[in-house]
């Protein structure tokens, strides 16, 4: 990134072979103005002898973001300047827009070419920072009296010419239009971008108000005086951006469009007013209506300000980045999109239409892009977590995230430690967890549960080794009861007995024992685990070298060699194919191994660390796949009750088979998170501290962040499964861990209350809120799967029907649970759901395993 | 033709885990090849734009899980495909011998209108590994795809890429072709010549 922070040298030091210098004027006085400073600017240098210009409005901690990376970011201030009119002399060159001026008199013309806009990077500041600062936190709504001068910024008309650099200054008088995203609190920062009449777009600036010192005291001053916070010009809450707008107000004609409200057009001509004004003479309510962000057509009415609409307006906002912006704005030049087109990341389908932005989009590939650019949005909203879950979840988060998601949210107690809940969200230590026992017998002195809770709430700590010790209780290889004495017994036995197992399968192979059926189950189960083993987990330093020759010569990897780990996990799922015969090894088994392994180091103790992970998992498994039906039945419930407008839109895609879920659920979202956080998931759901089956509500945890993509984009199973398969690696764990919790508490409430309300008959007066004709819909049907059809169907279809014909965009899932609970007295928890209520750790009968596994044992 | 709708062929892509189903597509698809791409799970497909003669046509990949057990929920996908690819490594003879119940399963699975005449493509994979290693021979796989009625065969490299753009080439053909009859005439698709002449165009490798 060096080249891109490098930075511009005021004193003009840059390359002169690219741009020859100007001039400067030296009798131009510095308040003058001459009413004729149109021209081309992009050959101008900045003045080598000029003492500076004038400082009349900065921003500290605006951003460019030059690659999606946040630690790529480049903070600088966005800068109002007024430059002496001598330092543009090229009045020669054909002006580069002939209307500009024509609407308004000379003297803002004048003033547009002698202000610039300018963002300057702190880096390259030097001295000049400290006036930056100043005038940055001036409090005022005019510029600071005395001048503050600073050296000139090179100017610039084109973002090319600042090549290298993010840095640029133009003249208001090249500006023809502003384009603002209002920031969205929690979500991602507001930014604008600055187009040029020569039809060019410099890189976004993004506002980092919760950064910027003068942006909270202006927004503390607000709030002292007015009582509010609201942004003056573009609506929401005030924000940096919001304040460029109003510079700009004071010295130049600033409308906003009306077709596109985002877009301020800096003096429009009237061809511009036209093309993009508020096309004639504004109506109040056509202003409101623009001020508000508002289609111009669209009827004055209150706008409700759902915190959940986030989603929805990322997405708008994505949309309206890239598609309107190319199809609509004309200034959105070829060259931007050309930058945007070579970029690798984009598929073909949304590159193409950079590459031709007046092309008239084929629906199938607005499509594509749609899929896109709603991955992308999400891509930001995650991002901004992760930024957010740098620190750690206090309670006020989890209520404000819970308030946002799936509406309020049951902040847990004080625990009886006085812990609070920010403590209680710290890993674990390995000191803390040896102070839970008895120095003397090692003997746990904490109920299971409070060591669990503690566990499930912060995790273990990453580093320490707390994880190595702590895993084996979680897994069931030490009771939670025993003495250190008796742990060191079990120990010893469990490696004598890994050793024998490793033994009989070894002499299996050798002997090539059994009957010809056994012997080729075990060749083929051996070819499996090879195979698998070496695509396990390969970035993992631990497993990633190929340092030692492969033993068996024939083996397909015997050229790339291997490594000692890997070898120890081909050993231990081979003596887990002899210790569960009835299974045997099934694909996706080395994917639940390897962060065992990578934990203990020891194949003995990781091995028995696994044995005690798979008996939850065995049922993931088995040669019928029951295990993964019945779990992904229960997560088309869970859907059904938490979320029936999802549900209902899910069954329009026809995809309520869940299938999508399918990779998540078989092996605990291995494939989704990180290696770290999947260490941090798994001692979490293996504490059953809410739920044995805590892992279905992860999944809908992520379903339901994902809930409005899915609705207003998905359009077939294909693009659900496409879209859900392409959130691994994108998924921040802090949060979903929190959000799922926050559901499991919901869960729970709304069984109780449909509990309750079964032993209550409902007041006859329920009967005349609006029903649904068919109350039966929503009754299980003969397979035990409720019936909820979408066209006639149960409460909450319903319920969704009426809240959107009631003007509400959406409803948060406790409004939907509310109102499925309200309207449909019929509902029924089935089996499926009452079972995640239990913290019982389901396994399977050992005969169901011998019926249904798929394996040899005799 | 601009006027004609937009044309997705469904390609479905089985065979025993570990032959190279998700290295032949992402060497077609993104001329990429991993030696570390993890074990499938699930499904996932990927799509790409190829013309066809003067048609262009979007196809979609289907990639599934290899382990037998992992077939009976992915049903769903297998239904309206235009085309099935059974791709084996020629380094393992299992992987070839299991092609005929890939075939079969396919075939109730997806249960289309007309079987007999269903474009299937073989793909012997990992022919770069080398030939001391080598235990199905070409006129093996071939004989194989005889006996199903002139199954177009191919020997591919996803490491290397080898002949896959001359295999896909004929995937999407012969696919286009399947969805055609499907288009035009979906009551008597046998009756479609072009399919047939099709195939044998393809087989004839």
């Amino acid at each position: 990134m060096a080249s891109h922070q490098e930075p511009f040298t005021p004193g003009g030091v840059e390359d002169a072979s690219r741009d020859p210098p100007s001039p400067a004027s030296p009798t131009a006085s510095f308040y003058d103005m001459s009413d004729d400073e149109e021209g081309e600017y992009s050959t101008i240098r900045p003045s080598k002898t000029g003492k500076g210009v004038k400082l009349l409005y900065t921003k500290s901690k605006v951003y460019v973001h030059p690659t999606p990376s946040a630690k790529d970011n480049i903070p600088g201030y966005v800068a109002l300047i007024q430059q002496k009119p001598g330092r543009t002399d090229s009045i020669s060159s054909p002006p580069t827009s002939p209307g500009v001026g024509s609407s308004l008199g000379g003297r803002r013309s004048a003033e547009t070419s002698s202000l610039l806009l300018a963002w300057v990077p702190e880096s390259s500041l030097g001295a000049a920072s400290e006036i930056y600062s100043k005038v940055d936190m001036f409090e005022s709504d005019s510029p600071p009296k005395q001048s503050c001068l600073v050296p000139p910024p090179p100017i610039t008309t084109t973002h090319s010419s600042s090549l290298g650099t993010y840095a640029f200054a133009v003249p208001l008088s090249e500006v023809f239009s502003v384009m603002v995203r209002p920031p969205n609190t929690g979500w991602w920062f507001g930014s604008i971008i600055i187009n040029t009449r020569g039809g060019d777009s410099f890189p976004p600036l993004f506002f980092h108000d919760s950064e910027c010192q003068s942006t909270i005291a202006q927004r503390r001053r607000l709030q002292r005086e007015n009582f509010s916070i609201g942004a003056a010009e573009t609506g929401g809450v005030f924000w940096g951006g919001d304040q460029v707008i109003s510079w700009l107000k004071k010295y130049v004609n600033v409308e906003r469009s009306g077709q596109e409200p985002s877009v301020f057009l800096i003096e429009p001509n009237e061809a511009d007013k036209v093309s993009f004004g508020s096309g004639g003479k504004p109506t109040p309510d056509k202003v409101k209506n623009v001020l508000q962000g508002k289609h111009r057509d669209e009827p004055m009415q209150k706008k409700p300000q759902n915190p959940g609409d986030a989603v929805t307006k990322a997405l708008t906002q994505a949309r309206w980045n890239f598609l309107e912006k190319m199809a609509q704005v004309t200034t959105f030049t070829r060259r931007t999109a050309q930058n945007l087109a070579e970029n690798k990341n984009i598929p073909p389908q949304v590159r193409r239409l950079m590459q031709d932005p007046q092309v008239q989009t084929v629906s199938d590939e607005f499509d594509s892009a749609r899929l896109y650019l709603a991955r992308w949005a999400m891509g930001i909203a995650e991002q901004s977590e992760k930024e957010r879950s740098q620190r750690i979840w206090t309670a006020k988060d989890v209520l404000e995230m819970e308030e946002s998601e799936v509406g309020e949210f049951e902040v847990l107690d004080m625990d009886s430690q006085g812990l609070s809940l920010a403590d209680r969200r710290k890993p674990v230590t390995l000191k803390e967890w040896n102070s839970y026992f008895n120095s003397a017998t090692g003997r746990l002195e904490r109920t299971p549960d409070e060591v669990k809770e503690r566990i499930f709430l912060g995790g273990l700590h990453e580093e320490d080794g707390a994880r190595k010790e702590a895993w084996l209780f979680l897994l069931g290889v030490y009771e939670w009861d025993s003495t250190k004495e008796e742990r060191h017994a079990k120990m010893n036995s469990l490696r004598d007995e890994y050793i024998r197992l490793k033994g009989a399968w070894w002499e299996r192979m050798v002997d090539e024992q059994g009957t010809l059926e056994e012997r080729e189950w075990w060749k083929e189960q051996k070819m499996r685990i090879e195979k698998d083993v070496h695509r396990t987990d390969r970035h993992i330093p631990l497993f990633a070298g190929e340092d030692i020759p492969h033993p068996d010569p024939d083996s397909p990897f015997a050229e790339a060699g291997t490594n000692v780990h890997l070898e120890q996990m081909k050993d231990m799922l081979l003596t887990y194919n002899e210790y569960n015969r009835d299974l045997g090894y099934v694909q996706g088994m080395s994917d639940l191994l390897a962060p065992i392994y990578a934990v203990e180091q020891d194949d003995a103790v990781a091995f028995w660390g696994f044995v005690g992970f798979m008996e939850r998992m065995e049922r993931n498994f088995l040669r019928d796949q029951s295990g993964m039906r019945l779990q992904l039945l229960t997560l088309d419930h869970l859907c059904q009750l938490l979320d029936p407008q999802l549900y209902d839109h899910l069954q329009k895609l026809d995809s309520t088979n869940f299938f999508f879920f399918f990779r998540m659920l078989l092996v605990w979202f291995k494939r989704e998170f990180s290696f770290p956080d999947i260490l941090r998931l798994y001692e979490g759901l293996w504490t059953d501290f809410l739920s044995a089956n805590f892992h279905m509500f992860i999944a809908m945890a992520i379903l339901e962040k994902h809930r409005n993509v899915i609705l207003e984009h998905l359009k077939g199973f294909d693009e659900v499964l496409k879209y859900v398969n392409e959130l691994s690696g994108t998924i921040d764990l802090q949060s979903t861990l929190v959000r799922a919790e926050g559901l499991f508490r919901r869960f729970q409430r709304v069984v109780e209350a449909i509990d309750k309300k079964s032993n209550f008959p409902a007041p006859t007066v329920r009967q005349r809120l609006p029903q649904p004709p068919s109350p039966s819909a929503a009754k299980p049907g003969a397979d035990g799967r409720p019936r909820q059809g979408s066209s006639g169907g149960g409460a909450g279809a319903a319920a969704s029907a009426s809240a959107s014909s009631s003007g509400r965009a959406r409803m948060t899932t406790g409004d939907h649970v509310a109102a499925g609970v309200g309207a449909q007295k019929e509902r029924v928890i089935s089996p499926e759901l009452r079972a995640l209520l239990s913290r019982e750790l389901p396994k399977l009968d050992k005969t169901e395993v011998r019926a249904h596994g798929g394996g040899v044992a005799s | 033709m601009s006027s004609r709708k937009k044309i997705l062929l469904k390609v479905i892509i089985l065979g025993d885990s570990g032959v190279g189903k998700t290295s032949l597509m992402n060497q077609y698809v993104n001329k990429k090849f991993s030696a570390s791409y993890k074990a499938t799970i699930g499904a996932d497909f990927l799509t790409k734009e190829v013309l066809v003669d003067d048609r262009l046509v979007t196809m979609q990949l289907w990639d599934t899980a290899g382990q037998e057990r992992f077939q009976s929920l992915g049903v769903a996908f297998y239904r309206g495909a235009d085309c099935c690819v059974l791709v084996y490594d020629v380094n393992n003879a299992k992987s070839f011998d299991t092609l005929d119940s890939w075939r079969d399963e396919f075939l109730i699975q997806a249960s289309p209108m007309d079987p007999e005449s269903f474009p299937f493509v073989v793909l012997g994979n990992k022919v770069d590994v080398g030939d001391d290693k080598r235990v199905i021979t070409s006129k093996r796989a071939q004989a194989w795809c005889q006996a199903k009625g002139g199954v177009p065969y191919f020997e591919t490299s996803a490491k290397e890429g080898s002949n896959v753009e001359q295999a896909f080439e004929v995937i999407a053909r012969n696919a286009l072709a399947q969805e055609e009859s499907q288009d035009f005439n979906p009551d008597f698709p046998e009756t479609i010549p072009i399919n047939i002449g099709e195939q044998n165009q393809g087989c004839s490798c």
